[in-house]
């Protein structure tokens, strides 16, 4: 880690909570619906912070008040000490210029209607980044850039597969010349071959440009790999927060290690696989359970776990875990996620 | 010029045809449309009087142009103003939401509720009737129509990951919706104004009917069929003529609409839809007869099959063997050919596209050998869904959606068994319960939208499995789900097995790890080709194709530093290397690559790999 990481930290989230209230029916009461409850994290430049969690567990929804697309219902969000709510309009436009967004869907993230280069062009004129007359030439830099021919600016997003769309999704953040860029499950739908190709781009420019980085996915090696830090996220709140070799290698949170062994590996164990499923599916955030969120489905919940939410309790240096059981332990299938 | 583009040629010929004939009236060589002839009222067609003479005498080819003169500027002017207001009313409330919302939509909402011929003759009575009376009356009464279509896609789109990516970017609203939401709203856009359009003309007739439009003698089409009316039994050509212009006018805007709007899409999308699920052109196949199997021969033994949409092979020569109980990997990038390969098994293949090739011989349950390539429509049927049988990556499209899950079960059952009544449903039940749907005689009344996507999984599973199928092909089943739920299905399919011992079942998927955890063996599929093949360990431990090497070391499991990528992507079906096809992206290419493609290789029995270099690759 560089002497950078002393300063204060680029992004600064603090209880940030997102409700969605929601009505049955015309006459029926506002039930509310927290996506988002209670989540304090800061991202430093040059650092990768990692989210996982299943769908539905509020990655998205946090991702968005990060970049102020979404207002928190609860807490506050600041980027490079600035509040983001107490800036006006224009304001936080200008500003959004220095936080860029790269989305899942390769093919649902660009206009189809407009040309490749036209879109990349939006954020360098919207910013006056470049004088009008340079605009062309810096298109064609940011795609050599993501490692796109030049000729690409005058096509059309339909003419290009999914791993290029994401690339032109990236140049097109890059615009801007961000300094913090949230990636929305940039690779999940990308075959493994190209996913290998993002992350690269990703893991390059980070270093290059020292950017602050959000990396939202449910592929936990990828996140392994690309990231400093991981919070691991269920039902909406941070179950586990710290180091990635320390939440990956020894998780502490049942949840975690639950995460761990679902997910597939190239030498999976013994097949004896069947105890460490996890039974049941995610409760719906409506109704979510009294006392811990995770109870309904948590292979070693008693009592006491429905009593009240688990603080988020220090169980290392900087890593944390909401579980009043919660430890570090070494999986059996150590060899798997050895550090 | 895409084929999209042609087709507009028609509709747009016969539209401006009919737009410059109206608009050149004072040019053309006419009879003057006031004059009178009374001797000659209701004369028939003549040389001085192409189609004829009206109550008047008047010349009616000449009233007829006029009078669309009259007609297409009501019409076609209110539903431009109406459009333009009406979609700047729509984007705004639908993208600002809020108060905005409450002054443009609700309030077009209000318009929308009175009835139009009412609203018409309230707005003609207090400014008088006339042409530019009736243009703000029809453009009152169109615009709530436009805001509606106009709002409701804004609001669809407004969602769409490119506009977040616009507000993201710190793009002014007014500039994302001009330039990016108008665009993409233009679709439903267009299909509105060819309605209005259509209904403008009739309303514009109506009223002139009534002697609230257009004031005679200024001739428009509702005037004359006014005036035709009343001659009906003395001149009924008088009526046809202004009728059939009124609707081929109509007609022909409409097409034109509807032709633009499919060549606005931009991916020019003309044929569409399901094509799978239309019926396949019968003539293309002879039924096949049936012969006695060798006593081992394996489930399914597929041979040089080559698949092709005209003349482009999209897989080519593929070879494949399931025996009874094994479970083969399919794996490959996306557009490699997995799914059609799985799909030929099936006989659902898109009509559009044909085995070219090959075999795929099937050992049935009676020990019959078919080959399922050359096999008619019937006789596959009887086997689909029987002994072979499908799980597709998104149930939410392959369940029925108006169909309770337990119906859509049965339905499978009684295909191919006589069950009824409560041995189906005891059957049914036992089916959802088997497959881990928690509950299942509550949920047998369930509809897909009702239950969770792992459970929807679930049910389409218990739909391939209700006959215990000899051969189940699930392509990519468990791709679009979470990680814990993604488990608790290959648990599921790796119970299927264990329960139904002699089931083969051939798994598609581009997750190698899945591969790892649920299959005997693995065939690589590279752009159409199978590149190499053989157990699951063995290739995993020692690959033997330069492929499947990179595909390998491009999971992010381990420590590596750095990611392998394989540089490049899939070439496309038009453009294959005329070599090795995956010579422009492989670290062992040489010349001799790409000169020819390269023969299936014995690395060690029960193993295959097409390249040259095998030895040298690990
Ligand atoms: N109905 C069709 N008409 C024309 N080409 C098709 C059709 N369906 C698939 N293809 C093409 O066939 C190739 C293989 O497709 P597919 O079997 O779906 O691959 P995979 O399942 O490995 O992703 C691709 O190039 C795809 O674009
Ligand atoms: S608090 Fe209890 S239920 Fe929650 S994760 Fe810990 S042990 Fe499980
Ligand atoms: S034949 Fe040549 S180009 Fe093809 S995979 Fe082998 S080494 Fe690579
Ligand atoms: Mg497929």
């Amino acid at each position: 880690m560089s002497e950078l990481d002393t300063s204060a930290p680029l992004v600064v989230a603090e209880n940030l909570g997102r409700n969605f209230p929601t009505r049955h029916g015309l006459l029926g009461r506002a039930h509310d619906v927290w996506a988002v409850r209670d989540v304090s994290l800061t991202i430093a430049r040059g650092e990768t912070v990692g989210i996982v969690g299943e769908s539905g567990c509020g990655k998205s929804t946090l991702g968005r008040m990060m970049m102020g697309l979404d207002l928190p219902t609860t807490g506050s969000m600041s980027f490079d000490g600035r509040d983001l709510s107490a800036l006006s309009n224009p304001e936080m436009r200008k500003l959004s210029r220095r936080m860029q967004m790269v989305f899942q869907d390769p093919f649902g993230s660009l206009d189809p209607r407009r040309s490749i280069g036209a879109q990349i062009a939006d954020g360098l004129r919207t910013h006056n980044i470049v004088p009008g007359s340079e605009v062309k030439a810096e298109v064609a830099r940011l795609l050599e850039q993501v490692g796109l021919p030049t000729s690409a600016a005058q096509r059309r997003p339909h003419e290009f597969s999914g791993g290029q769309r994401q690339r032109i999704a990236v140049a097109r953040a890059l615009s801007t010349r961000p300094d913090f860029i949230v990636a929305d499950e940039p690779v999940s739908a990308l075959d493994v071959s190209i996913q290998a190709q993002v992350v690269n781009l990703l893991e390059d420019l980070r270093r290059d440009l020292d950017l602050a980085m959000l990396f939202i996915s449910h592929d936990l090696h990828v996140v392994r790999h690309l990231c400093t830090r991981i919070v691991v996220m269920y039902l909406g709140r941070i179950v586990e927060e710290g180091p990635a070799e320390k939440v990956f290698g020894s998780p502490a949170h049942p949840y975690t290690r639950a995460l761990l062994a679902a997910t597939p590996s190239l030498h999976p164990g013994d097949g004896s696989d069947g105890d460490r499923i996890l039974k049941g599916e995610l409760p719906s955030p409506a109704n979510p359970p009294s006392g811990c969120p995770f109870r309904t489905r948590c292979p070693i919940a008693e009592e006491a776990c429905a009593r009240a939410v688990p603080p988020l309790d220090p169980v290392g240096e900087g890593w944390n875990v909401r579980c009043i059981k919660g430890g570090p332990v070494t999986p059996a299938t150590a060899q798997e996620v050895h550090a | 010029m895409s084929r999209s583009t042609r087709k507009l040629i028609l509709p747009g010929t016969i539209a401006a045809l009919i737009v410059a004939t109206v608009l050149l009236a004072p040019l053309l060589p006419l009879q003057d449309v006031r004059g009178m002839d009374i001797p000659n009222r209701f004369a028939g067609p003549s040389a001085g009087h192409w189609l004829g003479q009206d109550d008047f005498g008047r010349d009616v080819l000449s009233r007829l142009i006029w009078g669309g003169r009259a007609s297409l500027f009501i019409a076609v002017g209110s539903a431009i103003f109406a459009a333009i207001i009406g979609t700047a009313l729509g984007l705004l409330g639908g993208y600002f939401r809020g108060a905005v919302e409450l002054v443009t939509v609700r309030a077009a909402e209000i318009i929308l509720c009175l009835p139009p011929l009412l609203l018409a003759l309230l707005v003609v009575t207090i400014l008088g009737a006339g042409t530019w009376p009736l243009v703000l009356a029809l453009t009152i009464l169109y615009t709530p129509n436009y805001t509606r279509v106009v709002y409701a896609a804004t609001q669809q789109v407004r969602g769409l990951d490119f506009v977040t990516a616009q507000r993201s970017m710190g793009t002014h609203p007014m500039k994302i919706l001009v330039r990016t939401i108008l665009p993409n709203v233009l679709p439903p856009l267009l299909v509105q104004m060819s309605l209005v359009v259509a209904s403008a003309m009739v309303i514009e007739s109506g009223l002139s009917f009534l002697g609230l439009g257009v004031v005679p003698p200024t001739p428009s089409w509702g005037l004359m069929i006014r005036s035709a009316r009343g001659a009906m039994e003395v001149a009924p050509l008088l009526l046809v003529w202004p009728s059939l212009a009124l609707a081929g006018t109509i007609l022909t805007f409409n097409l034109l609409c509807d032709r633009l709007q499919s060549a606005l899409d931009p991916r020019a999308v003309t044929a569409g839809g399901a094509l799978w699920l239309r019926p396949r052109s019968a003539a293309a196949k002879k039924p096949a007869t049936p012969v006695e199997a060798d006593a081992d021969a394996p489930l399914l033994e597929i041979r040089d099959m080559s698949i092709a949409v005209r003349d482009m092979e999209l897989v080519r020569r593929v070879s494949l063997t399931v025996r009874p109980g094994e479970t083969v990997a399919l794996v490959g990038e996306s557009g490699s050919g997995k799914t059609l390969t799985g799909l030929a098994m099936t006989g659902l293949l898109p009509d559009t596209l044909r085995v070219t090739g090959g075999t795929a011989h099937y050992t049935t349950r009676e020990g019959k050998a078919v080959d399922l390539a050359k096999l008619d429509e019937e006789g596959i049927r009887a086997l689909r869904g029987d002994e072979v049988s499908m799980v597709f990556q998104d149930a939410a499209a392959a369940l029925n959606p108006v169909l309770r899950i337990g119906e859509q079960v049965a339905e499978a059952i009684r295909a191919h068994h006589d069950l009824e009544g409560d041995a189906l449903q005891t059957r049914v039940v036992e089916l959802l319960r088997h497959v881990g749907i928690p509950d299942p005689e509550q949920r047998v009344r369930a509809y897909p939208h009702e239950l969770s996507g792992g459970q929807r999984q679930r049910a389409m599973i218990a739909v391939a499995v209700a006959n215990n199928p000899r051969l189940l092909i699930a392509d990519e089943p468990t791709t679009a789900l979470d990680p814990t739920i993604q488990a608790q299905i290959l648990q599921l399919f790796a119970q299927l097995k264990r329960d139904t011992p002699g089931m083969g079942m051939i798994f598609v998927t581009h997750d190698l790890a899945v591969v790892a955890e649920i299959a005997d063996r693995v065939t690589v599929m590279y752009a159409g080709e199978v590149v190499e093949e053989g157990p699951v360990a063995e290739v995993f431990e020692r690959p033997r194709h330069p492929y499947t090497a990179a595909l390998i070391a491009s999971v992010p499991e381990g420590g590596a530093e750095r990611l392998t990528a394989i540089p490049g992507s899939v070439p496309s079906p038009r453009q294959m290397p005329s070599g090795c096809r995956f010579a422009p992206r492989c670290a062992f290419a040489t010349e001799r690559c790409t000169a020819n493609p390269p023969k299936a290789e014995h690395p060690a029995p029960g193993r295959v790999t097409r390249c040259f270099h095998w030895e040298t690759v690990t």
